[in-house]
């Protein structure tokens, strides 16, 4: 079993849905039990602060990982990102949404999106599969991927066999490994926080940090429903609900259009002058402006109920159905966001700025989506009267 | 009460009475008391076909903006956010919808009113509102197309 072993981290699902509770128990015991997988539980990732103690585990492990959560799996990269959980984006066949037409192979638009950005930075050589639990509510259906995962990345381990041993494989000869070969050094001993092995089946790394809390929120783990098997809930499983927008650098141009835009100083910029969600609870629940003003769309908001918005790989039509928005008076993208921006000042007690505030100097158009999306554009900022 | 108008949406015709003012985003206005009965036109209809779900947003008696969202509808073919029509006031919402939205489909023109309206904002008369569809028919095809496309 020792071959092939993977760590998989479960993100809670916020709130206290019983049938996600369930299915998140399901998938961590069974892979616990079968020994496919080191498996942890953390809250619900988007709400982990970067002390959380959720967010220091999973920062503290090396190798590849899988992570599954309530989010979709752009969203879930570019969280992990953006708190220093960084690895190359691994392809989970789950995710591959079963295109009814499948021999409609390619995707011009998000390709050619995807190639442009300025990428992540300091990128080590494993890889993360995100993986969405709403794609499926049967337990078996994720046992079965990451036991594919699990195969697909195994090499041969070497058994370090004293606590603090996570037994993770590296990438097989994929780019400059640590160390140079295929094994498994350098997984561990890295600054994990401290904690003990739970003996039991070799891979239990539950219960550890149960009462280490960081943040000051309820300390507690949840108890268990499942005796002895589910993991406990690192860092304990009441944690406040946020809102904030992450950036996708696959797709991020650094063009600064949302630092510009956003008046609450959510946007910053990092040493090398990238753009960086700098101040993450300056933002407005509920307003997605500035992802509207992104002329790439490589703002996600995780938790918006638009699921081009909240990191769906596609736009924004549902079920195959054609969107009638634009026909029924729908705004342009950009009048939206100054409409919600708005509302958010004023609800701050500050004025209303309309159009007139660091809204897109897009002379220099270096759109190349379609023709459509152009035209809109130009509507857009000709009734902005600009 | 005169003829309605015509418009050819390929082989369908959608009709469009004169009784009634019209918007530009596809819905039709007839004075009601001191408001506006609210509904959609035949062409919006016949984009949407049976309609399956709608749900409002806002209370009833809501001051809104032009553009503003105010509500969701779902049918067999299409998805939509509501927007809307005009800066002015949704002063109540048609109860009867709520438990059964095919009365769009069935009765577009009367019994399948959306909303009451207020506004001070100009209206489109029928003769406008078909100009309104001819000048957008390519572009709503090519926005189906794309989308089907997809
Ligand atoms: S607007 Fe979009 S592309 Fe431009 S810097 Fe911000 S996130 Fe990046
Ligand atoms: S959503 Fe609004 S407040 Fe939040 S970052 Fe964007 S513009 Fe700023």
């Amino acid at each position: 079993m020792a071959g092939r072993k993977i760590t998989v981290v479960i993100s809670q699902a916020p709130g206290k849905n019983p049938v996600k509770r369930h299915l998140e128990e399901e998938i961590a015991t069974r892979l616990m039990l079968s020994g496919t997988a080191e498996v942890s539980v953390v809250p619900h990732l988007y709400d982990l602060t970067a002390d959380h103690t959720g967010m220091l585990w999973l920062k503290s492990l090396r190798g590849n990982l899988v992570v599954l959560g309530w989010l979709y799996p752009r969203a879930i990269r570019w969280v992990l990102d953006r708190n220093g959980v960084k690895g190359k984006e691994g392809e989970s066949r789950l995710n591959r949404i079963e295109d009814a037409d499948a021999d409609d192979q390619e995707h011009p638009q998000e390709e050619v999106a995807a190639s442009r950005g300025i990428g992540a930075i300091d990128v080590p050589n494993r890889l993360i599969y995100a993986i969405d639990l709403r794609n499926d509510g049967d337990p078996e259906v994720y046992i079965k991927e990451i036991e594919r995962l699990a195969d697909l990345v195994s090499v041969p381990l070497v058994q370090l066999g004293f606590g603090g041993g996570l037994q993770l494989p590296v990438l097989p000869g994929n780019g400059p490994a640590t160390n140079g070969t295929a094994t498994a050094h350098g997984a561990n001993g890295n600054g994990t926080p401290d904690h003990s092995h739970n003996g039991d089946t070799g891979s239990v790394i539950s219960g550890i940090f149960s009462n280490g809390n960081s943040n000051g929120t309820n300390g507690h783990a949840e108890s268990p429903s499942l005796p002895m098997t589910s993991p406990a809930v690192i860092g304990g499983g009441d944690v406040r609900r946020r809102w904030y927008p992450v950036i996708d650098y696959s797709r991020c141009t650094n063009c600064m259009e949302c630092i510009d835009f956003c008046l609450f100083g959510v946007y910053g910029v990092d040493h090398s002058d990238r753009i960086l969600v700098e101040e993450q609870d300056n933002c407005k629940k509920g307003c997605p402006a500035c992802s509207r003003v992104c002329p790439v769309n490589a703002i996600i908001f995780p938790e918006h109920k638009t699921p081009g918005i909240a990191g769906a790989e596609g736009g924004p039509v549902e079920d195959f159905k054609i969107d009638l928005s634009k026909l029924f008076g729908a705004p342009s993208a950009l009048e939206m966001a100054v409409l919600e921006r708005d509302q958010e000042l004023v609800a701050d007690g500050r004025d209303a700025v309309g159009a007139a505030v660091g809204l897109p100097k897009r002379q220099t158009c270096q759109n190349e989506k379609t023709r459509d999306d152009l035209d809109d554009l130009m509507d857009g900022l000709d009734s902005l009267d600009l | 009460m005169s003829e309605p108008l015509v418009f050819m949406m390929g082989k369908f015709e959608a009709r469009i009475p004169v009784d009634r003012m019209y918007f530009e985003s596809h819905f039709w206005a007839v004075p009601h008391g001191d408001a506006l009965r609210v509904g959609f036109t035949a062409y919006a209809v016949r984009l949407l076909q049976d309609v399956y779900f709608l749900d409002w947003q806002i209370d009833p008696d809501t001051q809104v903006r032009k553009k503003q969202t105010i509500g969701e509808i779902e049918s067999s073919k299409a998805v939509s956010t509501m927007y809307a029509p005009a800066d002015g006031r949704v002063i109540q919402f048609n109860e009867a919808l709520l438990n059964d939205p095919s009365l769009i489909n069935a009765d577009n023109y009367d019994k399948g009113w959306l909303y009451e309206f207020s506004t001070t904002q100009p209206l489109l008369s029928p003769d406008e509102y078909v100009k309104v569809l001819e000048a957008g028919w390519e572009q709503t095809q090519r926005l189906l197309k794309n989308q089907f496309n997809e």
